[in-house]
């Protein structure tokens, strides 16, 4: 019977061993997505035992903390998180609710709550030394600077709900991403499930949508600011030679069936065959129409796509709405197109991405808010490496489109020369306005929008601005965008 | 002839001594003293996880603990001195484990401690499992004492077959209200007072089948056909398989026990495997189990439950429990739960009275493996294992080393049916299989399953004694022997 036995034995340690294997499955390789799974007490009573890990703006090269965790006597859990400075950063960081979380707080959770596998060897430390579990610091490069004084922008700008984004060309680094009207994620700190609701159903009964991150995640049409894409592709399919070949802008430009594209408020482009400068400071519809045609929609689009726009994949890491150029086979829609009207649309950060481009001297670096993340053993764990995401037009394009950018606010009759002159702004800036007409038969308050990239020699900061209802692009949208470049780089 | 003069004329010495084996009593001892500073120091690590203090019941706890282990000990030097040195140790260091993770539980939430009041754990759970932990060492000393030679049992073979029969057959045939706890109808319920006679009749069972197939092996092993290479059994011996076949499914049907009945069939197929080395026996019964199983789920909506929530423990739907009172439970919210545990406890674990096993419902009988992975981590979780593979290794090695035919079989049964045990429970719980609720042998909180264990292991080391014991030495005085020359 022993060879019987000896089977069984063996049987037996066949038993074992799948149950040895399955554990380690479960308790080592399973953990992370059980750990994930909706309705785990576990994890959800675990988030406020322990120190959550903050978040700081470190684009002014400090460490402005904007969310911490702090210790609190009452409630359910013991710690408890707060935005030092309110809605200011709060399109950025988003909230940490008991019951869920948005921006930053939702994108670097694992970070923050200190769940990543690479944090874990500390966790491990920190258990056999019997130190509380922390999670890591997130450091973004939001400068604190440009942040603030785009919110307050947008706060003191009447109540039009507008946003702002700031990037360092050089990089992608977002240095401001403001939305308004905006909320305060303290309310959502509440550790009260009764008070969160109650806030929460406040906010999403607001029709003004505090909660929508307009920066990130509602689109527009361009207008008049798709123009520096229509002259990238002008310029790249040698349509147009340089800055001072002149183009056809007639007054009125038959675009079929009986319509006809005008410049706004019928103004006369110049001698109706200007150098496409010219053009470009005047912000001529019809010239850009007519070169809108000539170029195709295809190749509109596909200069589009280069700059950034039809991107539904893009991540900063929070989630960014793809900004929309349609391919368009119709002339009269081509020539909407190409003067960013009618079906275009786009995102407050793509406008500030068409003078990253430009300015970063045709190379689109991918737009990113965390520098880095840092263990509470103040190891860095995760830094950030500035990466192109696209190569839309070359150097000597994007020189061209700098010489005309730089006209829209020094030359007197540019668009934006009365809100963004150098003397205005102490500072020479590049840009380019853009109105965009909307609503059922534009019946609606026009959309402002300025793209704009500073110092024009020596790019260190591109802003987008679109503000809703705002009006003419440079009066509304133009000034908002100075006083971030200003307060960034410090001038008056 | 310079060599060694002193030893030439030296009288002869008579070579060295036949070296005694050795009982090994004292190994065990110094095992057994390891095994309670564990649990002493286990004890120790819950009340500083809990509340920062050393509990205040340690010296009572941990002082009865030693002493009933020492208590089993003296038992095991007096009535098995050559029995296994590590049985005793590993059967003491896992009670003692169990009792520390049910103290631990029963504190969850009370006294000011953290966590949630686990309601079906009373306030002294865990000073009852030390008083069952102390009738269950009293059995194991009485087996012993009792039981002198394993053959003794085989006179009982047909008793103990229809004592443990009726064990089983009791909680069918009484009212749900003397015998239902959670849908497992398993229990017999007086007064109050409850036992789970299917743990018992597991071990008559064992000794039933044991002396059923040493008188029948024979022919079972050698009549018959042969059939693509595979010896097929005649028609009328497969009686008693299908007998204990239908014996498993009616437990299975009646009292809603899949775990039970897959414990008894498992150990019928395998003592009948070793009895007659037929690998065609091990055939059909597997096959006859999965197909009973394979038509029982079809059939019994709550053996089919157990597949569905086997195969999608996290379906919305799956997951349902009254979050207040923790009952109405469907059966996937207390698997998903548990493997939460699981995996909150990783590879490390949370610590002793740090995680938060009480959001399993009823985690302190058959999840109770599930609180150890989630304080104590993989790698504690692995120690568990470990401990109860040795102890089945320590069984079978008994089996392998013993001569007389009938504990040979008793004790591979014994041993294979603790190891099909903790495999189908803790299979089940961490879903490696189907979830069916049977007790973790010494770690789960009740008195039946854990007197249960201390006989098992009794009977274990008596089989162990007897395959140890010496020989007894020839007398090797031929002066004494008188040769007697017949015809």
């Amino acid at each position: 019977m022993n060879r019987a036995l000896l089977r069984l034995s063996l049987a037996c340690l066949v038993m074992f061993a799948l149950l040895l294997i399955n554990i380690n499955y479960v308790q080592a390789f399973e953990a992370t997505s059980l750990a994930g799974k909706p309705g785990n007490g576990r994890t959800f009573n675990e988030q406020f035992q322990y120190q959550r890990g903050s978040i700081v703006a470190a684009g002014d090269g400090g460490n402005t903390k904007i969310a911490a965790s702090r210790l609190v006597k009452n409630g359910n859990g013991t710690y408890q998180r707060y935005y030092p400075a309110g809605p200011v950063y709060a399109p950025v960081t988003g909230y940490d609710s008991i019951f869920s979380a948005t921006g930053i707080e939702a994108a670097e959770n694992k970070w923050l709550s200190g769940t990543d596998p690479r944090l874990q060897v500390h966790n491990l430390i920190s258990l056999i030394t019997g130190k509380p579990k922390l999670g890591a610091t997130v450091s973004l490069t939001i400068s604190p600077r440009a942040q603030q004084a785009a919110y307050q922008a947008l706060a003191s700008d009447g109540g039009h709900q507008a946003a702002v984004v700031a990037m360092d060309p050089r990089t992608g680094a977002i240095l401001a991403l403001a939305s308004y009207p905006t909320f305060n994620p303290n309310d959502y700190a509440t550790l009260s499930g009764t008070t969160l609701n109650k806030v929460d159903a406040r906010y999403r009964a607001n029709p003004a949508q505090p909660l929508l991150n307009r920066a990130l995640n509602a689109t527009y049409a361009p207008g008049s600011s798709f123009k520096i894409v229509t002259s990238s592709a002008a310029f790249s399919t040698h349509l147009v030679a340089n800055p001072n070949t002149p183009v056809a802008a007639p007054n009125t430009l038959p675009i079929g069936s009986g319509h006809v594209l005008i410049n706004d408020n019928n103004e006369v482009c110049g001698n109706l065959n200007p150098p496409i400068i010219q053009a470009f400071w005047l912000s001529c519809n019809t010239a850009f129409g007519k070169l809108g045609i000539r170029l195709s929609g295809a190749v509109l689009r596909q200069y589009a796509d280069a700059f950034g726009v039809n991107n539904p994949n893009l991540k900063i890491p929070l989630p960014v709405s793809p900004s929309v150029v349609p391919l368009e086979t119709d002339p009269a829609f081509t020539a909407f197109t190409a003067i960013g009207q009618f079906n275009d649309q786009v995102t407050p950060l793509q406008e500030a991405m068409f003078s990253a481009a430009i300015a970063n001297h045709g190379t689109l670096m991918t737009p990113h808010l965390v520098q880095s993340v840092t263990a509470p053993d103040l190891q860095v764990i995760d830094a950030a490496a500035p990466a192109p995401l696209s190569h839309p037009v070359t150097p000597t394009v994007a020189s061209y489109l700098t010489q005309m950018m730089v006209q829209v606010t020094q030359n007197p009759a540019g668009t934006a020369y009365a809100t963004a002159n150098p003397s205005v702004a102490g500072v020479q800036i590049a840009g380019k306005t853009g109105t965009a007409q909307n609503g059922v038969n534009n019946g609606n308050l026009d959309d402002a929008v300025f793209t704009c990239f500073a110092p024009a020699a020596n790019p260190k900061i591109a802003v987008g601005v679109i503000v809703k209802g705002g009006g003419f692009g440079a009066d509304a949208a133009a000034p908002i965008a100075v006083k971030v470049i200003q307060a960034y780089l410090k001038v008056k | 002839m310079t060599g060694f003069p002193a030893a030439l004329g030296a009288p002869a010495v008579s070579s060295a001594p036949v070296p005694m084996p050795r009982g090994r009593r004292r190994t065990e001892l110094l095992m057994l003293a390891f095994a309670v500073l564990v649990v002493a120091m286990a004890d120790a690590f819950t009340g500083l996880g809990l509340d920062g203090k050393v509990p205040s019941n340690l010296a009572v706890y941990c002082g009865g603990f030693a002493a009933v282990m020492l208590g089993a000990h003296l038992a095991v030097r007096k009535f098995a001195p050559w029995a296994d040195p590590l049985m005793l140790p590993l059967a003491g260091l896992l009670n003692g484990l169990g009792l520390v993770m049910i103290y631990r539980l029963q504190e969850s939430g009370r006294h000011g401690n953290p966590g949630i009041v686990i309601s079906t754990l009373t306030s002294s759970a865990a000073m009852i499992q030390l008083m069952w932990t102390v009738v269950g060492v009293a059995v194991f000393v009485a087996v012993l004492v009792l039981i002198r030679e394993p053959r003794v049992l085989q006179r009982y073979t047909y008793t103990l077959g229809a004592v443990g029969l009726v064990l089983l057959a009791i909680p069918a045939l009484l009212p749900s209200s003397m015998s239902a706890v959670q849908g497992a109808k398993v229990w017999i319920i007086v007064g109050g007072f409850s036992i789970q006679p299917g743990e018992f009749a597991k071990l008559a069972l064992a000794v039933f089948f044991a002396g059923y197939l040493v008188a029948k092996r024979d022919v079972l092993a050698l009549a018959g056909r042969r059939f693509l290479g595979i010896d097929l059994p005649r028609g009328r011996d497969l009686g008693p398989v299908l007998i204990a076949w239908g014996a498993s499914l009616l437990i299975l049907v009646f009292e809603t026990d899949i775990g039970q009945s897959a414990l008894f069939f498992g150990l019928f197929v395998a003592m009948i495997y070793v009895a007659t080395q037929r690998t065609s026996w091990l055939l059909i019964g597997i096959l006859l189990f999965v197909g009973g199983a394979y038509i029982a789920s079809t059939l019994f909506s709550h053996v089919g439950s157990r597949f569905a929530v086997w195969l999608h423990p996290f379906t919305a739907a799956n997951v349902f429990c009254n979050p207040a009172t923790q009952t109405h439970c469907v059966p996937s919210y207390q698997l998903a739960q548990g493997l939460y545990g699981l995996g909150f406890g990783g590879i490390f674990g949370t610590g002793l009275g740090h995680g938060q096993p009480y959001l399993t419902p009823l985690v302190q009988s058959d999840f109770i493996i599930t609180a150890f992975g989630e304080e104590l981590g993989l790698t504690g979780l692995m120690v568990v294992l470990l401990l109860f593979g040795l102890l089945v290794q320590r069984g079978l090695r008994a089996a392998i080393a013993v001569k007389d035919p009938f504990a040979k079989l008793l004790a591979g049964g014994l041993a294979f049916v603790l190891a099909l045990q903790v495999f189908v429970i803790v299979g089940g719980v961490t879903r490696l299989i189907p979830l069916t609720g049977i007790t973790t042998p010494f770690l789960s909180q009740g008195g039946s399953s854990l007197v249960a264990s201390w006989a098992l292991i009794a009977l274990l080391m008596r089989i162990s004694n007897s395959a140890r014991k010496p020989a007894p030495q020839p007398i090797q005085d031929e002066g004494m022997t008188q040769v007697v020359r017949a015809g």
